[in-house]
């Protein structure tokens, strides 16, 4: 079984947190208890800003969390990942590529495009759908 | 900008710090910093879990039961999904 290190949460899981989800504030919660800070690609909180009213809500989630810049190698790497794997959702491919590069389970909501990045990465996607 | 500062540190720390900064290939000070930041940030964001709880409630001892357990699976390597998770 793939052991993991730390949690990724992709878009759904900022989305998830805005509107309450309990179990995502829950294991939130207990993965700072257990000293993980989780990653947030800048993308998922670019694009959880545009669809969700509650910011007040993302922002207390994001005070315990890393949001990962793109930055320029890596705004390379999920364009050219994005086209191997037939897709336009940065977002989910920013997800899956964090989640590789930090040996991290996901928490977002199930996609094929952040599964298909995954695949293509040779990282076994272990995801909490929400 | 950086600030130098003295601290002390019991012995096995030290060196359990100093083993842990060569093996990831950084200072002894970075690790440090590192470990800090890390530790500021929980800090902060447990106060942003309570900053939600004072208006969505409390999160009870059975959901922050079932948090810890999900966490312990994932990080086991075991997918799950949100409506198996919630009927346990």
């Amino acid at each position: 079984m793939a052991v993991r290190e730390g949690l990724v949460y992709g878009v759904g899981a900022l989305r998830a947190a805005a509107r309450g989800d309990r179990m995502v504030w829950a294991v939130h919660r207990a993965a700072l208890a257990n000293g993980i800070v989780p990653v947030v690609p800048a993308a998922a909180v670019a694009e959880a800003f545009r669809t969700e009213g509650r910011g007040d809500r993302l922002e207390d989630l994001l005070d315990g969390a890393v949001i990962e810049p793109l930055g320029d190698e890596g705004a390379r790497r999920a364009g050219e990942l994005a086209a191997r794997a037939d897709t336009a959702d940065l977002v989910a491919v920013a997800t899956a590529e964090a989640a590789a590069r930090g040996n991290c389970a996901v928490v977002a909501s199930r996609q094929n495009a952040l599964r298909a990045a995954a695949d293509l990465l040779g990282h076994e996607l272990i995801l909490y759908a929400v | 900008m950086v600030i130098k500062r003295s601290v002390s540190l019991a012995d096995e720390v030290a060196r359990a710090v100093e083993a842990a900064a060569r093996e990831d290939g950084v200072s002894f000070s970075a690790w440090l910093s590192g470990a800090a930041e890390r530790q500021l940030r929980v800090r902060q964001g447990l106060r942003g879990v309570a900053a939600w709880e004072s208006e969505a409630g409390a999160l009870t001892a059975e959901e922050i039961a079932a948090g810890e357990a999900l966490l312990a699976r994932l990080l086991s390597g075991v997918s799950g999904m949100a409506s198996r998770v919630r009927r346990r």
